[in-house]
């Protein structure tokens, strides 16, 4: 199917803090509450609409366990935007975001944009980690913020789609080089021939099978 | 003696092609190396293993709350509940405790590589293995609390022997930064380009890396992405083999990726590549399927392995 951008994502964060379930819950929408580990990486992708245009967003899942840190790496380089998850019924997965932070900086390109992700917002009784620490850490690192639950889906298009709207004002305002694909960002075919090819397109919604 | 390696060879020519399962728990534990082929010391070994693999649970097992264990203690229990999360047995309270213990008390007796992300899956043939001597039918809803402590107990400790001696020999597939891993990938990479240009050429065609879907395959011993019944099944081969889990695995990766053939060239983009080779459809496999694999995998070696640029062991 054609786009006007391709943008690609990296989820990043603690073991177990439901990443794979966020990526899931986006490309398929459904839940899965036991999920399979995530090993090495793996991917999934969707399309979506920004501004009457349509972006096909690549996604690379990453495993938590810091044995699989060598391999993971790699993948930071070439990645327009990151969604940095923690659990906010695990503290220890909010104390380690300083470590995720400096690791995804050093190693991926200055301007990524990075989407810090509060998780598993339906578990209010288990809460360890209030919103406004989340708050606070993001305005204080220069990330976005959100709240969501994979579980019920709340906020968890907002998430994806919020970052994609703050790459595209980048490339807007001519902050990303569009041209060098180690962005992470990539010009579609359909971009050339402006609008008109919008029209109808919006089937790729449930990618999953790889559809788009 | 003579008649012992006579007996193994033998055991491992006819196991190669597949063993029947009322005998395949002994047979398992004679071909890793864990019980004698001397009839008159197994007992004793058994015996004897098994007492110090529980002299280690109570030496070590309480240890898992301690700062310098606790971390890997955590990561191995939120692991178990998402081991094979489909199969009723792993979501059994005695059966995940089974687990935990294993992976522990494995983990802090190799420290060079602990516990990663993986290792779990390894375990879980040998288990269901080594129970099946004790169920009639359907392993895989079982009740394994209903079987006496000392059977419990047993199945335990050979699965963690088993498991040890199956590790042994991939360490360094768990090693910092998974050296073991990198060089089978690249070793599968290079075997593919003189094997089947045209679907080397179809990934470098649209960017796709070995990495990219091999690595699982290699760290989990392509378990994820085949059925349980057929890992099993593959075992016996690899068992047979000598290096099954490392050499051998690398010809059957390369099969496995080759059987895929079609629908890997009919694919049009990136995209469409990394979703099917990350799932790809063997929900329906069984021994036919395997039993193919296999065969082709060993002309590979056959064919491939004495070749220049060869892999080297």
């Amino acid at each position: 199917m054609a786009y006007a951008y391709l943008f690609k994502y990296i989820i990043i964060g603690d073991t177990g803090v439901g990443k794979s379930c966020l990526l899931l819950q986006f490309t398929d929408k459904r839940f899965q509450p036991v999920h399979d580990l995530t090993i090495g990486v793996e991917f999934g992708a969707r399309m979506i609409t920004i501004d009457g245009k349509q972006i096909k967003l690549q996604i690379w899942d990453t495993a938590g366990q810091e044995s699989f840190r060598s391999i993971t790496r790699s993948y930071y380089r070439g990645a327009a935007g990151a969604l940095l998850v923690y659990d906010i019924t695990r503290r220890d997965t909010f104390n380690h975001l300083t470590t995720w932070l400096e690791d995804a900086r050093q190693h991926s390109n200055s301007n990524m944009v990075i989407m810090l992700i509060g998780n598993k917002s339906d578990l209010e009784s288990r809460r360890e980690v209030k919103k406004e620490e989340g708050e606070a850490f993001a305005r204080e690192h220069g990330l976005i913020f959100m709240e969501t639950s994979a579980k019920t889906a709340s906020n968890v298009e907002e998430a994806f789609i919020n970052t994609a709207k703050e790459i595209y004002e980048k490339i807007q305002e001519g902050v990303f080089d569009i041209n060098n694909e180690a962005n992470g960002i990539k010009i579609g075919p359909q971009h050339a021939t402006t609008n008109s090819t919008l029209s109808g397109s919006q089937g790729g919604q449930q990618a999953g099978g790889g559809c788009c | 003696c003579m008649l012992c390696l006579y007996f193994c060879s033998e055991l491992r020519k006819h196991s190669w092609s597949g063993i029947p399962r009322e005998v395949r728990p002994i047979t398992w534990r004679l071909l890793s190396g864990y019980l004698p082929v001397n009839m008159e010391r197994r007992d004793l070994v058994l015996k004897r293993k098994r007492d110090e693999y529980f002299g280690f649970i109570e030496q070590y097992y309480h240890s898992r709350t301690d700062e310098t264990y606790k971390d890997t203690y955590r990561q191995i229990h939120i692991d178990i509940p998402r081991t094979n999360p489909l199969i009723p047995l792993f979501q059994q309270p005695a059966v995940q405790e089974v687990f935990e213990r294993i992976l522990f008390i494995w983990a802090i007796r190799h420290p060079a590589s602990g516990y990663v992300q993986g290792i779990n899956d390894l375990v879980t043939p040998f288990f269901v293995v080594f129970l099946s001597e004790f169920v009639e039918e359907d392993v895989e809803n079982f009740d394994v609390a209903s079987l006496p402590l000392d059977t419990q107990r047993n199945i335990e400790a050979d699965s963690f022997w088993c498991m040890t001696k199956l590790l042994d020999g991939i360490q360094d597939n768990y090693t910092f930064a998974q050296p073991g891993i990198q060089n089978k990938v690249k070793a599968l990479e290079e075997l593919v380009s003189r094997i089947d240009e045209d679907i080397h050429n179809y990934f470098k065609r649209y960017e796709v890396e070995y990495l990219q879907f091999a690595f699982r395959w290699m760290n989990n011993l392509l378990m994820r992405e085949l059925p349980l019944r057929c890992t099993i099944r593959l075992w016996d081969t690899y068992q047979a083999e000598q290096e099954g889990f490392s050499h051998f695995h690398l010809y059957v990766c390369a099969a496995f990726l080759i059987e895929w053939r079609k629908e890997i060239l009919s694919m049009v983009d990136f995209q469409g590549l990394l979703m099917l080779l990350q799932n790809l459809p063997t929900i329906h496999w069984g021994n036919e399927e395997v039993g193919l694999l296999l065969a082709e995998a060993y002309r590979l070696k056959y064919m491939f392995a004495d070749a220049p640029n060869h892999y080297k062991r």
